[in-house]
């Protein structure tokens, strides 16, 4: 198996070494070059000076100095050898003229080959007294051991690196690999439908670690979503079953028993109604639906929300005659929001249609815009019988009807399409008791951030809801 | 009315078609964009009904926009199985006047054409209106009728002047929402009808002959009675 921790240990020990080479190499260059250099220059100045002796001298005067010289020489460090002009040795320290060295005048590097000297090499350096030939030499016996000293150095060094590169990658790659086996189980075990799962996380805050957590988050908000999707259908199949239930049985009636004409048109009329019915919940549902995809904030514009509340009651004020329910409007004057105002209208219009259904024959309903913390609310009041505390929390979910408000007529998404329009808002709807009835309230924040389904950092909700993209 | 219906959907063209007929219109049915293309930048027509999903993927509103680069002014009804609110936006900004939403009532829509029609006439906002007895002055905003005064709120003015516009048509409950209150959405009760029987409590109550009469199953209407 490739593992990723393996081929990074790899890259990272061919690296190490690359950098070991490349510091060493010019190093080891500059060092040698400079030390051969140094040595040539020396065997120079000495040919140099036996030259010079030769010349006052004569070959005699060269031969005793150097006879001199290896008599007080430690054998072995310094070579020196005199031949006549048919190479037979004079003096010197050296038994007979290296095989392999020309007899003209330079500085060689060669293996000497011969006595205490074998097996190891030389730098020398040839002159020519007359018809003699001198040469001086040097062996590098005394170089060789810190060369050697350095290529063990460079070796020991890229041997602790492949070590460590080896192990630390298999240490790695062992430690990776448990950690993600664990999330793999549990990423199977969501595939498998379990959505309860959660990655296995701990205090540090290693990336693994904020990346488990990071996909644990996301996991709370599927598992919050699928929930709401699974709850919705439930609800859709029961409310749309029922005026599919009724249209269902008028029109097999109607094929069954075949009505007298007059008859036959009311109950197609009727028919007609129960489709109608059903589109308008799905109207309300797919409306919803594009609230809570936050696409709408594209028809968001600055307005008075005193005047879109005015003309909501304006709106219903009829209605609320009819039932001899005094609605009334105040506000504290114009209060301008960001908002999309098609969308506050129909929250505000169902706010109030929902207190029209619940307030008594001859009771209030109270319409207030106020300012607050720079930006409005609006608080819709009745004098209902107002919600049980435990239904609060589900009114506002999709298709929750109390059980009072069986049999009146609705989609039961009023207060949901409010709740959702509240979030785009970014807000949400607060109910709270008046005792009796109930009072809704709507804030709309001077600065609109749409509040995101599930507690979700605000930070990300908002640039993702802006650059939203419209359908196409 | 000369209509063309640009639409794929067989068994809505037929319904739309022969709805239409009966209504005493003449109506062409294209059932594919370039015939509709074709024949909406040749033939003179009163108004055109446009879907916006055609076969081999071609959006209704680029016809609609093709059609108004080329110059024509015919009114255009777009239908559509896209409700959402930006789909209506975007259908009215493409050049479409009107915007209907499948699945929609027979009644709707023949409401709505006859005020597309009626609206591409050119009337001018500020002449008088008259419906047997009963007048209004748009810049004076005074109405009356016979020789009473009727007062009125602004909106309820708004309303009968909305109607009165659209004399001897069918105006439907939605057409009313959006055109008077300009709210583009359902108010899940029927407020509508009780302002219309509010404005009818002064324009008819104390009358022998009503002109404001509800239409079944389609809305409302203004008309004189013979």
């Amino acid at each position: 198996m490739r593992s990723s921790a393996v081929s990074l240990a790899t890259g990272y020990v061919v690296l190490g070494i690359v950098a070991l080479v490349s510091f060493a190499a010019p190093l080891w260059y500059a060092w040698h070059v400079t030390i051969q250099d140094g040595r040539a220059e020396f065997l120079q100045s000495d040919a140099q000076r036996l030259t010079d002796i030769f010349r006052h001298d004569g070959a005699a005067g060269v031969k005793s100095n150097i006879d001199a010289r290896v008599s007080m020489q430690i054998p072995g460090e310094r070579i020196l050898l005199l031949t006549d002009p048919s190479m037979q040795p004079l003096a010197g320290n050296l038994p007979a003229w290296p095989v392999g060295l020309p007899a003209v005048p330079g500085t060689y590097t060669l293996s000497i080959g011969t006595g205490d000297h074998s097996n190891e090499t030389a730098l020398m350096h040839v002159a020519t007294l007359g018809n003699y030939y001198l040469l001086v030499g040097r062996d590098n016996k005394l170089f060789a051991p810190l060369e050697a000293r350095f290529w063990y150095g460079l070796a020991a060094a890229v041997g602790v690196l492949l070590i460590a590169g080896l192990v630390g990658g298999f240490m790695t790659r062992r430690e990776l690999l448990s950690r993600i086996h664990s999330i793999r189980q549990t990423v199977s075990a969501i595939i498998h439908g379990d959505l309860k799962h959660r990655l296995p996380t701990d205090r540090s805050g290693d990336e693994l670690n904020t990346l488990s957590r990071t996909i644990n988050g996301m996991l709370d908000q599927i598992e919050l979503l699928v929930h709401g999707v699974r709850n919705v259908s439930n609800s859709i199949a029961h409310d749309l079953r029922t005026p599919l239930a009724e249209l269902r049985s008028r029109l097999e009636e109607l094929a069954l028993i075949r009505p007298t004409t007059e008859e036959t048109y009311a109950q197609i009329d009727a028919a007609v109604a129960d489709v109608d019915r059903v589109i308008r919940i799905f109207d309300a549902l797919l409306r919803l639906a594009e609230i809570d995809a936050g696409m709408r904030r594209s028809g968001f514009v600055s307005l008075d929300v005193a005047e879109v509340a005015a003309a909501a009651v304006e709106f219903y004020a009829p209605a609320a005659e009819l039932k001899n329910i005094d609605l009334s409007f105040q506000s504290d004057g114009p209060v301008r929001v960001p908002g999309d105002p098609v969308l506050l209208a129909q929250a505000l219009g169902n706010l109030i249609d929902n207190a029209l259904k619940y307030a008594p024959e001859g009771g209030t309903i109270e319409v207030l815009v106020r300012r607050r913390a720079g930006g409005a609310e609006i608080a819709v009041a009745d004098n209902g019988p107002g919600i049980a505390e435990a239904e609060k929390a589900k009114v506002v979910e999709r298709f929750y009807r109390g059980d009072s408000s069986r049999g009146t007529p609705g989609s039961g998404l009023g207060l949901s399409l409010a709740q959702a329009v509240a979030k785009l808002h970014g807000s949400t709807l607060e109910l709270t008791d008046r005792n009796p009835g109930l009072c809704v309230l709507l804030a709309l924040p001077p600065e609109a951030v749409p509040m995101a389904a599930a507690p979700a950092p605000a930070a990300q909700a908002a640039p993702s809801a802006q650059t939203a993209a419209a359908p196409s | 009315m000369k209509i063309l219906l640009v639409e794929d959907n067989e068994r809505v063209s037929q319904f739309v078609v022969k709805g239409l007929q009966e209504a005493g219109h003449t109506i062409d049915h294209a059932a594919n964009g370039r015939d509709g293309m074709f024949l909406g930048a040749s033939e003179p027509y009163d108004v055109i009904i446009m879907d916006r999903m055609l076969p081999g993927d071609i959006d209704g509103l680029a016809i609609v926009e093709v059609l108004r680069k080329a110059g024509k002014r015919t009114p255009i009804l777009i239908l559509s199985a896209l409700s959402e609110v930006d789909d209506r936006i975007r259908g009215l900004r493409s050049g479409g006047d009107d915007y209907l939403a499948k699945p929609f009532a027979f009644g709707e829509l023949l409401a709505r054409l006859d005020a597309l029609h009626r609206r591409a006439q050119g009337i001018n906002q500020e002449t008088p209106l008259t419906v047997g007895d009963l007048h209004m002055d748009p810049l004076t905003r005074k109405v009356t009728r016979g020789d009473r005064h009727i007062a009125l709120q602004p909106r309820e003015f708004k309303l009968l002047e909305y109607l009165m516009r659209h004399a001897g048509q069918v105006v439907t409950r939605t057409m009313l929402l959006e055109n008077v209150w300009d709210y583009h959405f359902d108010p899940q009760t029927n407020v509508v009808d009780v302002h219309i029987s509010k404005l009818r409590q002064k324009i008819d109550a104390e009358f022998d002959r009503p002109l404001l009469r509800t239409v079944r199953n389609a809305g409302y209407t203004v008309i004189a009675s013979d």
